[in-house]
């Protein structure tokens, strides 16, 4: 789990790209993969996305990652066929194109940010896309705890396991309630955490005003050029639909 | 009020409780301190050690609430006027706890983050970072994540993060608490290289008594919220109370107190060494 | 006597990385009070999480009390072994420091009339009876420690495990801490402890097992062990102040070896003799 949004360091034009022509891209992406509901066009999207993974030499780290949720969207098929009223055919497509969907966006997502560093999306949803800087920054770094959190869950588990606590019982009532012991813990340690955390912030001038950035991401004339394409493709998808291509009905 | 103009930091009758509770946890202090000052503070838990720290950095108040009363002065500035990001920038502040102070992924953003905060223009920053991570000899890890520091490493890049602000004075609370002697050994050698090289200010508490005897120039005992002790480490270890204060004597002070109870005692190896000798050839006995 | 814990042979590395354990061959007999110490990294916390199953040796590898930890239940190796973490606040969770305390008997399944004195016992043995219906939240870190400590004390295991037990305390409550340790061992507790404090093994272990980069590189009877100066500084750990003092004195009396001081007791009664020792060569 804590790999999935970590960022992988690798020398590709990806990783050169600025984070907001990424990020451009990515809900580019979003847009054509709820555009369509034709397997082929989503399954055409979701190799041009694997693609832009190779390219930015990542998709082996994410390879785990598309694993699970090749099961998932599987999953996603079979509650179609069991759920949807109408012919078995056109259940099995739709469930196909949904789980296409549903992967394609996540891979895009996933690709966006193990290819950008976490200071690079942070300046750009501050300063270009004019979020607010608290709450930017703010769930940025909770999601930099993740695997802090993940390992203090595993030292809480231990630490209730020796004493008796029943985690590895086979009995799911049981078991619940064991699981009370480790989530209470695990809160009180977070909250005491954030508290340090919030000090350590506070005395290194967080919240000052006229901050400065070290290092801006520059634009280049690729940049302009997946932006200028991103856009394009978009358009383009909304003439095939409006012509009811791409389209089951 | 006294207000003398040379002090750094001065406490004036200052008291400190924080909400919820039924004491003070700061009683009266009266404390002035010189630029350039190395001072270590001591004593059990509960004595005050961390409100002390807190209230220099002006997390006492401002983040904490209570009510306090007296003043902390810094350069002749009553503190409590002052938002905690603007004592910050001349009071870096580093934690006991090396997880949850580390606040970035990777150790460049670490260290900008305070300088950035402060709009230090971005052309200044390379030069500053250089600067502060070869002060405390960790200049070959920049490029690192600060997942894979250790703990000893970790407190000095929250050092070098502290001192890439370029403060008058550097506060750590207990910043060995979470490390192995070796770790300790190497966070109290950069303080010291600090306060040499560059004239730091230092103030610093830590339980580990015989690090402070060492490294510190001011030994500050506190025990319920009071300044018991106060001087040098060799004259707080020759005070005839200090066995009562819940304090660990380093053991070379400790064995010659009891063949002198009065006198000057040793507070290093070698002194140790040559107190036995001294011992040895005065036979009798 | 047999002993209580057998590990045979144990190594042990993590899924991505070098290995953390090599070849570890180690016996501890009932009633034993060892300490385990090394550099952070060496594998220590690694080593005693075998011993409760809570990472799984190969079959065989490591007993404990006559059961196979590859093949018994964590929560069966819990009426074995006590096992006290570092972090208090890794199990602290209850409103009361009674029912912290209660929660290990509770989940052993265990009577109420049988729970309440056991908690009592335990809170009386820490200090805390005074305490038993305060909030842990409110309570010092030192405090928490020894919540946590007589929960596991409550239990009544005949192995207990300490992970660092004085970390982040101060002088008071370390010997305060230490000294309960030691109560229980006389009581016939076998007891394994890891430490940074070469002081505290010096006054309260009988036995020092020094691991070094996932190997045990020495393993004896305390003073034996600080004895070997040369290996100690091999994996960077240095003994007590006392006795390193004694070492540069190196006044051998009247034997070829100088002594092993492991405390300042022992060091003055060393001078002394050292004083008379001198005293009658003059008078020769």
């Amino acid at each position: 789990m804590a790999r999935v949004i970590e960022y992988i360091y690798r020398d590709s034009i990806i990783h050169q790209l600025n984070p907001l022509s990424k990020l451009a891209w990515a809900l580019g992406v979003m847009v054509l993969a709820l555009t369509f509901n034709d397997p082929y066009y989503l399954l055409a999207l979701l190799i041009s996305v694997g693609l832009v993974g190779l390219t930015g030499r990542v998709m082996k780290d994410l390879s785990g990652v598309m694993k699970g949720l090749s099961i998932f969207a599987l999953i996603l098929v079979l509650l179609q066929v069991v759920f949807y009223h109408g012919a078995y055919r056109e259940a099995v497509t739709l469930g196909i194109a949904m789980g296409l969907r549903m992967m394609t966006v996540v891979l895009s997502f996933l690709v966006f940010l193990s290819t950008t560093q976490y200071k690079d999306i942070i300046l750009v949803l501050t300063e270009k896309m004019k979020l607010p800087y608290d709450y930017v920054f703010m769930f940025m770094t909770s999601l930099r705890f993740v695997p802090t959190f993940l390992n203090e869950a595993i030292q809480v588990g231990y630490a209730q396991q020796v004493r008796g606590c029943p985690i590895d019982s086979g009995n799911p009532w049981r078991k619940m309630k064991a699981y009370i012991a480790v989530a209470l813990p695990l809160v009180l340690i977070s909250l005491k955490k954030a508290e340090r955390l919030a000090i350590a912030m506070e005395t290194r001038g967080y919240g000052s005003n006229n901050r400065t950035y070290y290092k801006e991401p520059i634009i280049s004339t690729l940049d302009y050029f997946v932006i200028f394409l991103v856009v394009v493709l978009i358009i383009g998808a909304i003439i095939l639909r409006c012509k009811g291509l791409g389209v089951l009905h | 009020m006294t207000t003398s103009n040379n002090s750094l930091i001065q406490l004036n009758n200052f008291s400190y409780q924080y909400p919820h509770t039924a004491n003070n946890a700061l009683k009266s202090i009266n404390l002035s301190l010189k630029k350039g000052s190395f001072v270590g503070f001591a004593g059990p838990t509960g004595a005050g050690k961390t409100t002390l720290i807190k209230s220099i950095n002006g997390i006492v108040p401002h983040f904490e609430g209570g009510t306090f009363s007296g003043e902390v002065l810094l350069n002749g500035k009553a503190a409590d006027t002052m938002s905690t990001a603007e004592i910050g920038r001349s009071v870096g502040t580093v934690l006991d706890d090396p997880e949850a102070q580390i606040i970035c992924l990777d150790v460049e953003q670490e260290l900008v983050f305070g300088m950035e905060n402060y709009g230090v223009p971005p052309a200044e920053m390379e030069q500053r970072m250089q600067k502060a991570l070869a002060s405390v000899g960790i200049a070959h890890l920049l490029g690192r994540s600060t997942a894979s520091l250790s703990g000893g490493q970790k407190q000095r890049l929250a050092i070098a993060a502290a001192l890439a602000m370029l403060p008058e004075v550097l506060v750590l609370d207990e910043p060995t608490s979470e490390l192995d002697p070796l770790g300790s050994e190497e966070v109290f050698r950069v303080l010291k290289q600090l306060h040499q090289e560059q004239g730091m200010t230092i103030l610093v508490t830590e339980q580990k008594t015989d690090l402070l005897a060492r490294y510190c120039d001011q030994l500050v005992i506190l025990r319920e919220g009071e300044m018991v002790l106060s001087g040098t480490p060799r004259e707080v270890f020759q005070h005839p109370d200090i066995f009562e204060l819940g304090v660990a004597l380093p053991e070379v002070t400790e064995l010659a107190r009891r063949y002198y109870p009065q006198a000057e005692p040793p507070i290093t190896l070698d002194e140790g060494v040559q107190f036995c000798r001294n011992v040895i050839q005065t036979f009798g006995g | 006597m047999n002993p209580v814990i057998k590990i045979d042979g144990l190594s042990f590395g993590y899924e991505f990385g070098d290995s953390v354990l090599k070849d570890i061959y180690l016996e501890i007999s009932p009633g034993e009070m060892v300490a385990l110490v090394g550099q952070n990294g060496a594998g220590k916390t690694t080593l005693v999480k075998h011993l409760i199953g809570l990472l799984r040796p190969p079959a065989g590898k490591v007993r404990v009390a006559d059961l196979d930890v590859a093949n018994t239940r964590v929560s069966k190796l819990s009426r074995q072994v006590g096992y006290v973490f570092q972090n208090p606040d890794h199990q602290i969770f209850h409103d009361t420091v009674q029912a912290e305390v209660a929660f290990g008997l509770n989940n052993l399944g265990l009577p109420r009339e049988e729970v309440e004195p056991r908690v009592t016992a335990a809170l009386s043995d820490v200090g805390l009876e005074h305490l038993a219906n305060e909030n842990p939240q409110r309570l010092s870190r030192g405090q928490r420690q020894r919540v946590a400590l007589a929960s596991v004390l409550a239990l009544r295991t005949p192995v207990i495990v300490l992970d660092e037990p004085t970390t982040g305390q101060d002088y008071q409550e370390r010997k305060q801490i230490m000294a309960l340790v030691e109560q229980l061992n006389k009581a016939g507790h076998t007891i394994v402890f890891i430490t940074h404090d070469m002081s505290l093994v010096a006054h309260y272990a009988s036995r020092v097992v020094v691991l070094c980069q996932g190997q045990i590189i020495l393993d004896g009877d305390t003073r034996e062990v600080f004895r070997q100066t040369d290996k100690l500084a091999e994996s960077l750990l240095l003994p007590p102040q006392v006795t390193v003092l004694a070492n540069q004195l190196n006044e051998p009396l009247n034997t070829s070896v100088s002594p092993v001081i492991l405390s300042v007791d022992e060091m003055q009664e060393y001078l002394q003799r050292v004083r008379e020792v001198k005293r009658n060569g003059a008078g020769d």
